[in-house]
């Protein structure tokens, strides 16, 4: 199936099929609106294209993910971040699970049956990802892959930790970055403490994963032993494209929203948060096209990142200006997605991460 | 145009502009086939064309026959080009000094025309906006080395993170607004709104080039000794012609009020 006949299709089926969410804007209430929408675009068909039928989908090429996630971010049925979470889970299962374990998991995910969430971030090990220190230790000594593993430590930021049936966990089982495992942890596995953590925006999206000796089959590790740190930066080209995407179309909305609230006639703010937007769309719109064509995406979409956090905060800084009080006195959603704007230059690899990155590689300036 | 022969115009565009400026390129250009490859692949010479322009820091009067073949004319000749504020200059064909800050151009002003055809505004300020990046490409590469050779408290100045992330900020703002171009080279039909928006990209990140590696060249950049002053004084005076990226920005912010919505100019 070609893009314009996937795109004609699903706004076809949209149109018949009404998934706005309802008036609960809370947490659970996104939680519980992912998984309705997921759920009729699984049975409908709708989001299985882009995906290979060992995992439940029904083939194609990856960018009809693209076409799907713009067409619901544009109408608002699920929140772009949370939806475009399976984009890099389940690439991940994909290169690195035993056959079996994907073919099994996958279709979970997309279905709307489970959430799953990433265990990455330490508390030590921010930007310094490669640090990380929750340790795995094989229960009969080495040798033995197949074995248990007791997984020991703290993980943070873990998005939907609280709603998720499984964790894709990065752990420490020797060191250095050959030294990082993966493995794919259920989340009701005894040892496993979830604490949210207080946002300031006032969605608890985020939370603390406590592991105490929690003992997880060999049969979960994804790829080999020392494989974490590979898997961790293949999944960043589908999280700087896809999900990009889906963002892109999200923050358009928004700039409409703008366009139909603001009275003030402030044209060249107006054009400048729009110009940030079209350059990251035109930015992204090629990183598809690279995609497609079968390239390897690497460094180079540090500066797609660059671009759309830096085109985020201008567009709610804008917001701001434009709709005075809109966010200090009243309790709009232009509140909450004010704040959480603020964190565009934090996750996924900060803005100085980011930086460094295009100077070493990009620009080939040496070491720092 | 394949690949390969894309890749061998830019070769001898490249050569023809490293050997020649003003008058000399011009008439190099014609010698090359520069009308004939206008008309028949002009989402590739003109990029290429432009882009070098900035790359080597020669010049030439070809805004005028891209306008001039866009509007249907006769190539050669020029024509009477909007600049900023409602200022109006020429292009001229010689190699007389001009009278804007970038005196190596033959550019005057002159009075506002009085009727006259309409400028086919699009395809110039697409063609400039390559002009304008490649010039951003220009400075970076001189900031670059500098970073790279200059030794300061006993190491290069391209190991201080302050520096890294300027260069880094300039490229990021070249590579957005190329790909802002190549969207408005892309798309057919009326791309007037694609080609503003490039035009104000390209000229935004000129500029942002030019600020970041002034900066980080440090005292030898503001020298008229070195070569950083001729791209800065280009970039501003290519930034005005035909709207300047803070007129243009305005002029979408205007369209964005009247629609009461953000067209999406790409789709995958």
């Amino acid at each position: 199936m070609n893009v314009t006949e996937f795109r004609a299709g699903v706004c076809a089926w949209l149109a018949e099929h009404d998934l706005s969410p309802g008036p609960d804007h809370s947490l659970d209430g996104q939680v519980a609106q992912l998984a309705r929408v997921r759920r009729a675009l699984f049975d409908a068909g709708w989001i299985r294209y882009g995906w290979p039928a060992e995992v439940g989908g029904l083939g194609g090429p990856a960018v009809l993910r693209a076409v799907l996630g713009e067409e619901v971010a544009t109408r608002d049925l699920a929140e772009p971040g949370i939806y475009s979470m399976v984009e890099v889970l389940a690439p991940t299962m994909i290169s690195y699970a035993r056959p079996p374990l994907a073919a099994e998991m996958v279709p979970r995910l997309l279905s709307g049956s489970e959430q799953w969430c990433q265990g990455f971030s330490e508390p030590g090990s921010g930007s310094d990802l490669a640090s990380l220190a929750t340790r795995a230790v094989p229960v009969k000594g080495d040798g033995e892959v197949d074995g248990d593993w007791v997984v020991t430590g703290q993980k943070v930021w873990t998005s939907l930790a609280q709603y998720s049936a499984r964790c894709v966990l990065l752990t420490r089982t020797a060191p250095g970055h050959g030294g990082i495992t993966a493995f794919f942890v259920d989340m009701d596995t005894p040892g496993i403490t979830v604490r949210p953590l207080r946002t300031m925006h006032g969605v608890d999206e985020f939370a603390e994963v406590f592991f105490d000796d929690v003992v997880v089959p060999g049969d979960r590790m994804l790829g080999r032993p020392g494989d974490g740190w590979r898997l961790a930066t293949a999944l960043l080209p589908y999280e700087r494209s896809t999900c990009f995407w889906h963002r892109i179309a999200y923050l358009y909305t928004r700039l409409d929203r703008l366009l139909a609230e603001t009275a003030i006639p402030d044209e060249a703010a107006l054009g400048s948060a729009y110009l940030a937007l079209h350059t990251v769309r035109c930015r992204s719109h090629a990183t598809q096209r690279r995609l497609a064509e079968g390239e390897r995406l690497g460094p180079e979409t540090s500066v797609d990142k660059v671009l759309l956090a830096t085109a985020e905060q201008q567009l709610y800084d804008t917001a701001r200006e434009l709709l005075p009080g809109a966010v200090e006195l009243t309790e709009t959603p232009w509140r909450s997605e004010y704040l959480y704007s603020r964190a565009a230059t934090i996750y996924g690899g900060t803005a100085e991460i980011q930086r460094n990155i295009i100077a070493r590689r990009l620009l080939s300036l040496g070491r720092d | 145009m394949d690949p390969a022969d894309s890749e061998l115009l830019a070769e001898t565009l490249r050569k023809t502009m490293t050997a020649a400026s003003g008058r000399v390129l011009d008439m190099a250009l014609v010698e090359l086939g520069w009308p004939d490859l206008l008309a028949e692949f002009p989402d590739v010479a003109i990029p290429t064309a432009f882009r070098l322009l900035g790359e080597t820091g020669a010049h030439a009067p070809l805004l005028n026959d891209v306008l001039l073949s866009a509007a249907g004319r006769r190539l050669g000749g020029t024509l009477p080009l909007p600049y900023a504020g409602g200022s109006w200059v020429v292009w001229d064909r010689c190699d007389q000094a001009g009278t804007t800050l970038d005196a190596d151009l033959p550019l005057r002003s002159v009075p506002a025309p009085l009727g006259g055809e309409p400028v086919p505004l699009a395809a110039g300020r697409r063609a400039l906006g390559w002009w304008l990046t490649g010039l951003g490409r220009a400075m970076l590469s001189l900031a670059r080395s500098h970073a790279l050779n200059r030794i300061q408290f006993g190491r290069p100045l391209a190991s201080f993170q302050a520096v890294r992330h300027r260069l880094a900020e300039t490229l990021v703002a070249l590579d957005g607004a190329e790909a802002t171009l190549l969207a408005a080279s892309a798309s057919e039909g009326d791309n007037s709104l694609g080609c503003l928006l490039a035009k104000a990209a390209a000229g935004h990140a000129a500029l942002t080039a030019a600020r970041h590696c002034q900066q980080v060249l440090g005292g030898i950049g503001f020298t008229a000794e070195h070569g950083l002053h001729r791209h800065v004084r280009r970039a501003l005076v290519l930034d005005g012609l035909l709207g300047s990226s803070g007129e243009l920005t305005r002029e979408a912010g205007v369209l964005l009020r009247k629609e009461r919505s953000a067209p999406r100019l790409v789709h995958l």
